[in-house]
């Protein structure tokens, strides 16, 4: 038979060690090995498909891979696991650096139905190779291109799952509806959880659904209990959902296990964005639900990590062992209502409760936590202020704004600008940083091969690798990269934090200073939206760039540029405390909580060209005085001109800063300001 | 220096970046008397959060007599070299080149991570980024405790 022969794993290499598909991992993380080493080991004639019409062998291929059929209640679980783990697959940043290229990139599952009655169902495997030789015959019959083979399959029940090349998903898809020995077949895409689901509830006696049909019954009854303008979804009463009781979800333990995981995924499946995912839903419900514990909808504290209510009253739960699965869990949760279960009046719930979620505020309806509690866990002992920007003549500023424009829009052109041959470039990826949402945010595949983090990357020649040097490297490295969409500097100034200083010692591009020269060095942090398996993530980055004097437009060039990807972290970290006091006022803010303390003269003196205690009340100085010096240092700062000129700047104009700032920028402009007006002499 | 391939200043880097990191952050952590001795003697700019101090001895202070406990944990770093001929001034003038090696490199170190504040492990962890250039110690003495490099600037930041 020459379509077994081509359906042979391996494809026209023979051998049993590559093979098309991804690579499959069960729960114990063994390899599915069904389509490659079996295949290899069997005759010719063998399809080494990891499944037979009737066998129903579903997630845990591997499993029946010894012989010996596995039992059900093994392949529910695995059914489960499995849809949970794909969602973690896709989602946990571990889980896919450990898995590597096991990703579901490289192949689409594609589900067949409806084949089941026709008149090859009296065959051995009930139809199933007659089945797929009619769609890669139907597949193959235009002259030209690439020839079509299933090369993985399985059958779940009603369904036979085959996975795919995504180039041949459109066409596989067009086969819906046609007629296949007798009998109209459904070709639809493969939805696990779903799929697994529709498939229990046709055995457990419940209406027969397809796995379009059963997402369209969920997606109905969530879309009953979802009040977007409140942001609550109610699941409360579940048992006594008639839509429910009419897909026949209670007949069984088994489709009522699978329920909820299966609702979860529907839910996740509506959202393109994991923000909009996690903006849409603040409260849930699953008040009445009869629970006893929490591992029948545990999914939930994936799905709705963020949340901020959940209603948990009225169900079953006898103490807090029957809540471990979500301790540590619902990390932004304010409001929990656990009354009218039994755990409620157990000695250790109030404490074990603020244990496990530190947002807490009211449980039960009492004021556990005030919100000056909560503010006080993130109070630092390094006040936060705003932002160090030490610029000059809005160099740093105008090269921030081009950067992450040009970013997003033309990295080559970027390169072009601002990039020489010595400029150098290299990322990290911390894939383990704090973050502030609970949802779990995208895999690192498109960078973790690329990250230099230096704790991690021990050998001289990665290390060597991993950094680019010079626009030809830099470009091949950014291009390799995805896009990104940082938001607008201008509209959003709260979601980036820019400081910036001033750093001596460079080297000079003309090669003629052995003191070398001086330059800038500026720190962004920040967030930036990328593509991932079609859905927006957001993730954070701190990005550090050394700039100097170079052939770029405003005269400078990048030497270094570190950036670090981790997850989204938010940005109320660099919030500042309090409304930053106006430097008239007082002058750099120093660390200490009392101004008067040893390092407020210290700070003065960080100031170069500056004497001690300058810009600070002193004995036998005058109030203006001090005033007139903290403008000195303001203007200084801004301007890099020395303290002679900065004062005659301001004397000269009424000490009227901005006067004073006007007539540098035209001085500077007619260049009539000499070298020596600088401090650093740029 | 000039002569130093890529895979020695390579080498020299990241080892001097990495010995740093791994020593820096337990000293804030639990040696915070040695603090000083990681910056050179004139810091062009030291911020925390947004706050400037002025050189080493003030952050040694800060540490010593204002912080709580810290436990950092350093998740993430790189480095690249700023300048492989750092101009460095010795006490007798500036350096020259002659008697430059292979070490007389400035270097930019980025570190991400997160550091919990007081004892209570409940306490929340803060994600951090830090940003230090990193110049030769122009001087020559010799002793277990001297460090190659030395902290010409430093930015910490919480970011999360």
């Amino acid at each position: 038979m020459k379509t077994m022969k081509s359906r042979r794993p391996g494809g026209a290499s023979g051998g049993g060690i590559r093979k098309r598909g991804p690579t499959r991992t069960d729960r114990d993380g063994d390899m599915d090995m069904d389509s490659s080493a079996r295949g290899g080991k069997r005759g010719r004639g063998d399809s080494g498909r990891s499944s037979r019409a009737g066998g129903g062998r579903s997630a845990g291929g591997s499993r029946s891979a010894g012989g010996g059929r596995p039992q059900t209640r093994d392949r529910t679980l695995n059914a489960i696991e499995q849809a949970i783990s794909e969602n973690n697959n896709r989602s946990s940043a571990q889980a896919n650096v450990r898995h590597g290229k096991g990703g579901k990139g490289n192949s689409t599952q594609i589900s067949i139905t409806g084949w089941k009655n026709s008149n090859a169902s009296t065959k051995r495997d009930g139809g199933v190779e007659n089945l797929i030789s009619f769609c890669e015959r139907k597949l193959n019959s235009a002259p030209k291109g690439s020839r079509f083979k299933v090369t993985k399959s399985r059958v779940e029940g009603d369904i036979l799952v085959v996975s795919v090349h995504p180039e041949w998903t459109e066409r596989l898809l067009q086969l819906n509806g046609k007629l296949f020995a007798g009998v109209n077949i459904t070709v639809e895409l493969y939805d696990s959880s779903t799929a697994v689901l529709g498939q229990q509830l046709a055995s457990s006696g419940g209406t027969s659904a397809s796995t379009a049909d059963t997402k369209l019954k969920i997606t109905s009854i969530l879309g009953k209990r979802f009040n977007p303008a409140a942001k609550l979804l109610d699941l409360s009463k579940l048992v006594d959902d008639t839509d429910l009781q009419a897909m026949g979800i209670f007949n069984s333990t088994t489709t009522q296990s699978k329920f909820f995981p299966a609702m979860m995924k529907v839910w996740e499946m509506q959202f393109t964005s994991s923000s909009e995912r996690r903006e849409a839903v603040e409260s849930v419900s699953l008040a009445q639900n009869q629970l006893a514990n929490v591992s029948v909808v545990t999914t939930m504290a994936q799905t709705f990590a963020d949340i901020k209510n959940l209603d948990l009253s009225n169900n079953n739960f006898k103490d807090s062992q029957s809540m471990i699965a979500w301790r540590w869990k619902f990390r932004n949760l304010e409001f929990l209502d656990m009354t009218g279960n039994e755990f409620s009046a157990k000695p250790d719930f109030k404490a074990t409760m603020l244990k496990w979620y530190p947002k807490l505020q009211i449980l039960n309806n009492v004021q556990v936590r005030t919100a000056e509690e909560i503010a006080a866990q993130k109070k630092t002992p390094i006040p936060i202020q705003a932002p160090h920007f030490q610029d000059d003549s809005q160099i740093a500023e105008n090269f921030i704004r081009t950067f992450f424009a040009g970013y997003d829009n033309n990295r080559n052109d970027l390169i072009n600008q601002f990039y020489d041959e010595n400029s150098k470039f290299s990322l990290n990826v911390n894939v383990q940083a704090p973050k502030v949402q609970q949802t779990e945010t995208a895999g690192w595949d498109a960078y973790i091969k690329k990250s230099r983090n230096l704790s991690k990357i021990t050998h001289l020649t990665a290390r060597m690798n991993r950094i680019s040097n010079g626009p030809q490297k830099i470009a091949e490295m950014w291009n390799s990269l995805p896009q990104t969409r940082h938001p607008d500097m201008a509209t959003h100034p709260e979601q980036f934090l820019v400081e910036c200083h001033q750093v001596p010692g460079l080297p000079d591009p003309t090669g003629q200073s052995s003191t070398g020269v001086g330059g800038l060095i500026i720190n962004v942090h920040g967030k930036f939206d990328e593509s991932v398996d079609g859905k927006v993530e957001t993730r954070s980055f701190d990005r550090t760039f050394i700039i100097g004097p170079g052939n770029g437009p405003g005269g400078i060039r990048v030497l270094n540029d570190i950036m670090c990807a981790r997850a989204y972290g938010g940005h109320e970290a660099w919030s500042p405390e309090s409304q930053p006091i106006p430097q008239a006022v007082a002058p750099v803010p120093t660390i200490a909580a009392n101004p008067a303390a040893p390092l407020a003269p210290a700070a003065a003196t960080a100031l170069p060209g500056f004497p001690a205690g300058y810009g600070a009340p002193a004995p036998g100085k005058t109030e203006t005085q001090v005033q007139q010096e903290q403008l000195v240092i303001q203007i200084s700062t801004k301007s890099g001109m020395t303290l002679q000129y900065s004062e005659m700047a301001l004397s000269g104009n009424g000490w009227n800063l901005d006067a004073a700032w006007k007539n540098f920028e035209e001085l500077k402009a007619q260049g009539s300001l000499p070298p020596s007006a600088f401090l650093n002499g740029v | 220096m000039a002569t130093a391939t890529d895979d020695v200043l390579t080498k020299v880097s990241t080892e001097g970046a990495t010995e740093f990191v791994q020593s820096f952050y337990i000293a804030l952590q639990s040696n915070r008397p040695s603090i000083e001795l990681y910056y050179a003697a004139q810091p062009t700019t030291i911020l925390f959060n947004g706050n400037q101090v002025a050189d080493g001895a003030a952050v040694q202070e800060i540490f010593t007599n204002q912080m709580p406990t810290a436990k950092y944990e350093a998740q993430s770093f790189d480095c690249q070299i700023i300048n492989r001929a750092y101009p460095s001034t010795t006490p007798n003038g500036p350096k020259p080149p002659s008697e430059m090696t292979v070490k007389d490199m400035s270097i930019l170190v980025m570190v991400s991570g997160h550091v919990r504040y007081g004892d209570g492990s409940d306490l929340p962890q803060r994600g951090f980024s830090e940003t230090f250039v990193l110049i030769p110690n122009p001087t020559s003495d010799k002793g277990k405790r001297r460090k190659e490099w030395l902290i010409q600037s430093q930015n910490f930041r919480l970011v999360v």
